[in-house]
């Protein structure tokens, strides 16, 4: 279980996560979504201790990860973006290390070690070099040592970035898997994947959040248009003209293919059963058949982008300060230009 | 902890460095041992100990500079600062690892006084003493360069600025007999360290005023005292640079002497170095 509250880290002058509260219980997949920038890598950095909060707290498993680091970090494994391996290391000893490092009891390290190396498929690898594995068996090797110690609590950034399809694919029933246990927060710009994996999504934009809810929700909550796919038997314009003049149709788009018409009706949200019978009866009265009639809903894509589109600092341009009734102006601290961003 | 000091030691001798590094140091420490002990049948060991103590000036900063900002460049220092493991032994573990490095050449070279005994009477509490000083010598060293290693990412930057440190402080008995000459240059030299005092403070705090207003305190301050007593401030440059000259305490151990001041003094210098390492990497935190 996780909780954030309030969360807000700046660096230097810049905000890079501003007043985020979410809730991820016991057993869920949460996806983090978002734009290059958004503040997905900070927000995961701080939820595992490594960078500390400006304001706000995190707690892992009823534990705050500031105040009771110890047993916070227990709780928790992490794989960044770019997994933290030793190059020098054969797969085995890291995973070993790692194991050490994590509080595995002794007698239960080289079992742990196994079965994680087993689950991620790495098996074969234990004795190879770090430095000599692919990409993708390096986001494996990654994967299995934020498994060990059995935490219940899996943070994920962007982990399926660099691998093939079919690895993808993998890791993605892995994911899946492992969601059924521990709680998972991956981060990802992939929208077919965070749709396909998580049971929460939280998009979130220039460090704030700016929707939250299942794939499906946020599809239905944002949606201001249906569209209508519709297969008829005839001619294009008496189609188009037949279907324009309805109730809740925004715009029509006909094309004819071998007598058949291909329509494209854009209604109005909230288009159910009656809106699609009555184009179809206005079709079936205008002589055009219906042979296939299909609603598409909104795609997380399109959530995305128009989430995304816009940018909450644009919406109130700071004020510049007036002067007060002494004379005097209140005391701005100018944001220092060598400051922004995270220091290297 | 131990799981760090193992595997740090592993690492330095996954390759051909913690060899490499050790076989050359033996090497020095021998070829010296030969020339002033064997061939000019030299007694004291001691001696000999503290005409190779250049040869930290290069094994230090080789052996430190991975083990902080190496960590921090492909971030597996992430790692480290996620696991339930805390910044005393994440530090304690990497220092342990280093002074075991050393420890092997070191030892190499305590069989040199045994080798001296088949030739004549030795005294081998004095060499064994000076052996103990001169490796508490290097764990202090280790210390300043674990830290310097955490200051930075750039790994060319943290070994020249180990190197650098521990130059000055090899050096630091010629720069000593330099500044005996006058209170002018010592206060101007404090001057400095006050231009500097204030400069940080000024980045600190984000404030030209604060930085400029703290600089302008202590040269105040370094005026009155250069007025009224310039003689106080002479001696106080000088025991500032004693404090900073690493490798004078050594000397008394060539003298037969187990300082132990000179004990404290190595081992609160490691101490001070370590802690401020910690804080080093406490600090990646909160930035």
């Amino acid at each position: 279980m996780i909780q954030v509250e309030h969360l807000t880290r700046r660096y230097g002058s810049q905000v890079a996560v501003k007043d985020l509260s979410f809730t991820v219980p016991t057993g869920q997949i949460c996806g983090l979504l978002g734009p290059n920038g958004a503040g997905k890598t900070t927000t995961m950095n701080v939820l595992t201790g490594y960078l500390s909060a400006s304001e706000g707290r995190v707690i892992i498993s009823g534990h705050d990860i500031l105040e009771e680091p110890m047993e916070a970090r227990r709780q928790l494994g992490y794989l960044p973006e770019q997994p933290p391996l030793y190059p020098e290391m054969t797969v085995e000893e890291y995973l070993r290390f790692v194991a050490e490092l994590r509080r595995v009891p002794r007698t239960q390290r080289a079992e742990q070690v196994r079965k994680a190396m087993n689950r991620v498929a790495a098996a074969d690898m234990a004795h190879r070099l770090i430095r000599n594995l692919s990409k993708g068996y390096r986001q494996r090797v990654g994967l299995a040592a934020a498994l060990l110690g059995d935490p219940e609590v899996l943070i994920l950034d962007e982990p399926t970035v660099g691998l093939d399809p079919a690895q993808m694919i993998e890791f993605r029933a892995l994911i899946r898997q492992l969601g059924r246990k521990h709680t998972v927060i991956l981060s990802s710009h992939i929208l077919s994947e965070v749709s396909a994996v998580c049971d929460q999504v939280l998009i979130l934009s220039h460090g704030q959040l700016t929707a939250q809810g299942t794939p499906d929700q946020l599809a239905e909550q944002l949606a201001d248009r249906t569209r209508l796919q519709v297969l008829v038997l005839g001619n294009a314009e008496i189609a188009a003209r037949a279907v324009h003049g309805l109730d809740g149709v925004q715009e029509v788009h006909a094309e004819e293919e071998n007598g058949k018409t291909r329509l494209e009706i854009t209604l109005n949200a909230g288009a159910d059963q009656k809106q699609q019978a009555a184009v179809s009866l206005a079709l079936a009265a205008a002589g055009c058949a219906v042979l296939h009639m299909e609603t598409e809903a909104l795609s997380l894509e399109d959530v995305f982008l128009q989430l995304t589109e816009f940018d909450p600092q644009e919406e109130d341009p700071p004020e510049p300060p007036e002067a007060d009734e002494d004379g005097y102006e209140d005391d701005v601290v100018e944001p220092d230009e060598e400051e922004g961003g995270p220091q290297p | 902890m131990i799981a760090i000091f193992k595997r740090e030691w592993k690492s330095i001798f996954s390759g051909m460095l913690g060899y490499s590094l050790c076989a050359a140091y033996v090497l020095v420490g021998v070829l010296y041992f030969w020339v002033y002990n064997l061939l000019n049948l030299y007694p004291d060991f001691g001696y000999t100990l503290y005409s190779t103590t250049f040869a930290m000036l290069v094994f230090i900063p080789i052996l430190t500079v991975r083990s902080l900002a190496e960590e921090r460049r492909a971030r597996t220092d992430q790692l480290l600062l996620t696991a339930p493991v805390g910044v005393p032994s994440i530090i304690l573990g990497k220092y342990l690892a280093m002074v075991a490095v050393f420890t092997v050449p070191v030892a190499v070279l305590g069989l040199c006084p045994l080798v001296m005994r088949m030739y004549g009477i030795v005294s081998l509490a004095k060499a064994y003493g000076a052996l103990f000083g001169y490796w508490l010598l290097g764990c202090a060293g280790i210390a300043i360069g674990l830290f310097l290693s955490g200051l930075t990412e750039n790994t060319i930057l943290a070994a020249l600025s180990t190197f650098g440190v521990l130059l000055l402080s090899y050096l630091m008995p010629g720069i000593q007999t330099l500044f005996t000459v006058g209170s002018l240059l010592a206060l101007g030299v404090f001057g400095l360290l006050a231009a500097l005092a204030g400069l940080l403070a000024g980045i600190r705090s984000r404030s030209l005023t604060f930085g400029m207003l703290v600089f302008l305190g202590l040269c105040l301050a370094l005026g009155l005292l250069y007025g009224l007593q310039s003689a106080a401030l002479t001696s106080a440059f000088s025991a500032l640079l004693g404090a900073l000259g690493l490798f004078t305490p050594f000397e008394s151990f060539i003298y037969g002497i187990f300082s132990i001041p000179a004990v404290l003094y190595y081992v609160s210098i490691a101490a001070l170095f370590l802690f401020l390492a910690g804080q080093g990497l406490e600090k990646r935190r909160w930035n």
